[in-house]
């Protein structure tokens, strides 16, 4: 179907109470629309099968990023550019900077939200892949109140989550910890406007000199973020030195047993799968030169 | 260095198109416009056998669907023969346009382009050119590159009896000259007579390209294109859509705009083509060449026949005496190809100087030093003298700057934490063309000048050259110059192409001038105390709105008072320049080398161009600032080429499958890193009045095989196949 403007319509309500009533009345009638910025490239190929769309901008409970001494929360509505610029993700959460600094370009970064990149689906997006490597959650919100789970446990399927009809994505939480040590690698074809062909988010975080956690994700090699497990309990209890000293065969053998890449227009599944083993035993034979 | 031409000058059209303030085809608003929308095909071979528009044609504001069936037959199509559309129901290339819907506004035509169904006889498309380089054609001759089989003594004789032979193959696939700027027309007819808005970098062609097919004179055919976005040769012939536009205006009797989307421009004009290539090389033990083989294979459609002159400079670049070259052809079901900036040089220079490249290692010697061991003093091929050839002075100068002689000879030898480092070169070599032009100037009792040429400016800074030379050779301030173009109103030009423009039209500029300056003397003549009485044309100078005393300036003139005294308002001067015969006795030339550092990324196969070094030899440089904008431009798209750039087919449909700036992968500015041009400037008598080269395509031709030899350099890993993306490279 090309898209043909007047056959569309968009509600733009004033309180997110009335938002998630309407979203509760008619489930799944509205589409939530934040950035649109992956919403209208559908729209403009004529691909479009939603016709009723749902404002979220004017919901201030949905905009901003909220410190507290535990937390970070980062509201769905909060673009790429308050990602990337924002002091304490900087200091603490810099994978997430550096997803957003590596998104798009500008006009994509001033218009496309976290919340919108997390809806969409899309096991190509790149900040999941740190937020699950954080460890953070993801808060849902309807008509009945805030439901909470862990960010990992949203994705279920390929363009699938744990998303009701009635439920927008209110925002994601991080909690603050110091000791962390990070590395994000994103490999597209070109430095900037290229969706990634691997996206590799690995964090440890470090208590009297051993790694007591280990976050471990990526994207564009499986349905959904794939979240390296038994690489993650391996590193746990291990000093920076003993954990670098692991033999590089077997760091990549369970790194690939988390993931299940494909050929597409954009990569062979088979430079995937190297390409993401390499940067898992780049990661942890390095350990020890990345800084606090 | 005069007091305008080789200074540093800004885009006199720069504000205009950055307030938006210069309009593109798309933007000239006509009273009562319908608005078309393409229809393409479904399938890349057959014919339609059924097409329904009934519900297209009930949909809100549509004000017709053209399909084959109700379409006039385009006239002459022998004069032109390039695809036109809705002329059968045949379909010989996937998104080949089937109809046209016209609504009233762009949204209700895209809609009911949706509504037309289209029922086909399908038949198995053949696009798969690789597969079928076997069954390549003789091409047929090139009216630039010449004969498609060329041969200099016995190259193959030479081959069997070389101490040191090498041969290799080599492969660039389909690439896309993706400009900013969307293909688009916008046409009425008044009185009989059509004006047309087009994005063209011909308009005099168009003009009579349209003419022939519509069956009216050349001189009621208007073709305006002031500013184009880009265009690399995507504009260079005349494509369907001005055709199509033009028809529906005159069917509907109103006016009709016509865009193609983005996806549309990937079959809505040519490319550049699947190219096979092999190269033998034959030398002795010590470098010297002494045979050269290459055979050159592209793709063309089923409809024309595209010869891309892979093989072109092939003949002249190196001294060689026994040479061979070969282009052949391969039809295949796709759009006809077309000129894509550098068409032919920088594909062949690809092949052949990594070919060099991978000689020089047989040699143990460095791949710099092989080629000053082969440089040519005079033309292999045919044994003229070059006009200038400055390449000795670009090798050195290039490879000072870039620091070649840091360059550790064992490939994989230099690296960094991750990356490997290599350094690379290539040569470049380009034509100095020049076509015949015609120049308009008025010169004004206000003290003004307005210029006018019908040749275009697709990017390079023609507004402002052709300011700067009216300025030098009028001796009046750039600012009081106004030059116009693109425009069949306006005194004829040759096609922006072939890196010619300035050339042609800059010396009918000159050319122009320099009879004004002589009416302007005897003028001045007449006065029996003027201070010139007695001097010859050449003994004057325009200078500084006067007419002077070349060797005593004090002497001299206003322009303006010549013009008050004989009471006119202004004077008119119509000058055609055409390239003189003393051309014929050299081969000329533009050079250029060209040393890139390559960074690769062992782990991601990922390769980065971290700095690249060109040193150019075209002659004069009259704009250094547009110059290196240009070359830049070069390095920029040489980078694309060998890394990124590559139109993929799926061959089961014939159907591309990347035509979107999402998917096809052009560099972006992150991707472009230490980018030093520099010109090595030569004093050339014999090519033009004016001593420049072409330069616009120049700077990219060396480029794609600088890069691949740096990557070899790097990882000791050929990648004979473009582009040299990270799956391939860290394969290999
Ligand atoms: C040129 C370009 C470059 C891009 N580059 C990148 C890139 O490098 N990396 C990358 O990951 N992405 C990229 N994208 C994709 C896109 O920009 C991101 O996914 C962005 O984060 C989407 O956010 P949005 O606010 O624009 O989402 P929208 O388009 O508004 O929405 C996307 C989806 O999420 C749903 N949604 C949005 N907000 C909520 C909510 N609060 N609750 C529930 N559902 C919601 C929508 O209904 C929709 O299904 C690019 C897109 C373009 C056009």
């Amino acid at each position: 179907m090309r898209a043909y403007v007047p056959d569309f319509d968009i509600t733009v309500p004033d309180r997110l109470d009335d938002a998630l009533k309407m979203l509760a009345e008619k489930p799944g009638f509205y589409r939530p629309l934040a950035g649109g910025t992956d919403l209208m490239v559908v729209f403009n190929a004529g691909h479009q099968i939603y016709k009723n769309f749902l404002s979220l901008h004017k919901f201030q409970e949905l905009h901003g990023i909220h410190v507290t001494d535990e937390e970070v929360e980062i509201r769905a509505l909060a673009t790429y550019t308050d990602l990337r610029y924002h002091p304490i993700l900087k200091a603490e959460f810099p994978m997430l900077c550096q997803a957003a600094a590596e998104s798009g370009a500008g006009a994509i970064q001033n218009r496309g939200t976290i919340g919108g990149n997390i809806g969409n689906g899309s096991p190509a997006a790149d900040t999941p892949p740190a937020l699950a490597a954080y460890g953070a959650e993801i808060d849902l919100i309807s008509k009945d109140g805030v439901r909470s789970l862990p960010f990992r446990n949203f994705q279920t399927g390929y363009k699938q989550m744990d998303l009701r009809p009635e439920e927008l994505i209110r925002g994601v939480r991080l909690k603050r910890k110091s000791g962390r040590l990070h590395s994000y690698r994103k490999v597209g074809t070109r430095k900037a406007q290229a969706i990634s062909k691997v996206c590799f988010a690995a964090t440890v975080r470090l208590e009297s000199g051993k790694i007591v956690e280990a976050g471990i994700a990526y994207g564009s090699v499986a349905p959904t973020v794939g979240c390296c497990e038994k690489l993650e309990q391996k590193l746990v209890g291990l000093s920076l030195a003993e954990a670098s000293k692991l033999d590089p065969m077997e760091v990549k053998k369970l790194a690939g047993e988390s993931i299940s890449p494909i050929d597409d227009i954009r990569s062979s599944g088979e430079y995937r799968l190297k390409v993401a083993k390499n940067l898992a035993a780049d990661f942890v034979s390095n350990l020890e030169n990345l800084n606090v | 260095m005069g007091k305008y031409i080789g200074k540093e000058f800004s885009r006199v059209d720069g504000v205009a198109k950055v307030t938006g303030a210069a309009p593109y085809a798309a933007e000239f608003h006509v009273p009562g416009t319908a608005h078309g929308y393409l229809v393409m095909s479904r399938i890349a071979k057959g014919t339609i056998t059924k097409i329904d528009t009934a519900a297209a044609e009930k949909s809100p504001g549509v004000v017709r669907v053209f399909t084959h069936k109700n379409t006039p037959k385009f006239a002459h199509p022998e004069k032109y023969k390039s695809f036109k559309a809705l002329q059968s129901p045949e379909i010989v290339f996937n998104a080949q346009p089937i109809a046209v819907v016209v609504a009233e506004t762009f949204e209700e035509a895209r809609a009911a382009a949706n509504l037309v169904e289209a029922t086909y006889r399908r038949e198995d498309p053949s696009t798969d050119f690789f597969g079928r380089v076997e069954e390549a054609e003789q091409a047929p001759d090139s009216p630039f590159s010449g004969k498609s089989v060329q041969t200099t003594g016995d190259a193959e004789q030479a081959m069997s009896s070389a101490e040191i032979t090498f041969e290799a193959e080599y492969t660039i696939p389909a690439e896309h000259h993706n400009p900013m700027e969307p293909h688009a027309a916008v046409a009425y007819w008044k009185n009989g007579k059509l004006k047309i808005f087009d994005k063209s970098q011909d308009v005099y062609t168009v003009r009579s390209n349209l003419a022939a097919a519509l069956g009216v004179p050349e001189d009621d055919v208007h073709v305006v294109s002031p500013y184009v976005g880009g265009a690399f040769g995507c504009s260079i012939r005349t494509n369907y859509y001005p055709f199509l536009t033009a028809m529906m205006a005159r069917e509907l009797k109103r006016p009709v705009k016509l865009v193609y989307t983005r996806r549309q421009m990937f079959t809505g004009h040519g490319y550049r083509p699947f190219t096979h290539q092999k190269i033998q090389l034959g030398a002795k033990k010590t470098g010297e060449l002494i045979s050269i083989i290459h055979e050159a294979a592209n793709n063309t459609s089923t409809v024309e026949k595209w010869n891309d002159s892979t093989t072109r400079f092939t003949r002249h670049i190196y001294a060689c005496p026994n040479m061979k070259t070969i282009q052949r052809l391969v039809k295949t079901d796709l759009p006809t190809p077309c000129a894509m900036r550098a068409p032919g040089a920088v594909s062949g220079m690809f092949a052949l100087e990594s070919a060099l490249d991978e000689l020089s290692y047989k040699l143990d010697m460095d791949p710099l030093e092989l080629r000053l061991k082969n440089y040519a003093e005079v033309d292999p091929a045919n044994g003229k003298p070059y006009s200038t050839k400055a390449l000795r002075e670009c090798y050195r100068r290039g490879a000072e700057k870039f620091g070649w002689d840091k360059r550790q000879p064992i490939p994989r030898s230099m690296r960094e934490g991750n990356e490997l480092i290599g350094y690379g070169m290539s040569t470049g070599i380009w034509y100095a063309f020049q076509q015949p032009a015609t120049v308009k100037v008025v010169l004004k009792a206000d003290g003004t000048a307005q210029l006018t040429s019908a040749t275009s400016d697709i990017g390079p800074g023609t507004y402002t050259v052709m300011t700067i030379i009216a300025a030098e050779y009028l001796g009046i301030a750039p600012e009081k110059i106004s030059f116009g173009l693109g425009d069949t109103q306006m005194p004829k030009a040759p096609v922006q192409g072939g890196s010619w423009t300035t050339a042609s039209v800059g010396s009918a500029v000159h050319g122009a001038a320099m009879k004004l300056k002589s009416r302007l003397l005897s003028l001045a003549q007449k006065d029996k105390d003027s201070p010139l009485q007695g001097l010859g044309p050449d003994e004057v100078v325009l200078l500084d709105g006067r007419l002077q005393n070349r060797k005593q300036t004090s002497n001299g003139v206003s322009i303006v008072g010549i013009l008050k005294a004989e009471g006119m308002d202004s004077m008119t001067e119509v000058h055609k320049e055409t390239p003189s015969k003393i051309r014929e006795d050299y081969q000329l030339l533009a050079h250029g080398a060209q040393f890139v550092e390559v960074r690769v990324d062992e782990q991601l196969g990922m390769v980065r161009v971290s700095r690249a070094v060109e040193a150019t030899a075209c002659g004069k440089i009259m704009n250094p600032k547009t110059s290196h904008s240009q070359e830049m431009g070069g390095v920029v798209w040489g980078i694309g080429m060998a890394l990124t750039e590559h139109t993929e087919v799926d061959d089961r449909f014939g159907r591309i499958m990347n035509p979107s700036l999402a998917d096809y992968h052009v560099p972006c500015c992150a991707d472009v890193r230490k980018v030093d041009t520099d010109f090595i400037e030569e004093d050339d008598r014999v090519v033009n009045p004016l001593g420049v080269k072409g330069m616009g395509e120049l700077g990219m031709v060396g480029i794609p095989a600088a890069i691949s030899n740096a990557v070899y350099h790097a990882t000791g890993k050929r990648i004979r196949h473009l582009p040299m993306t990270p799956d391939k490279v860290l394969k290999a």
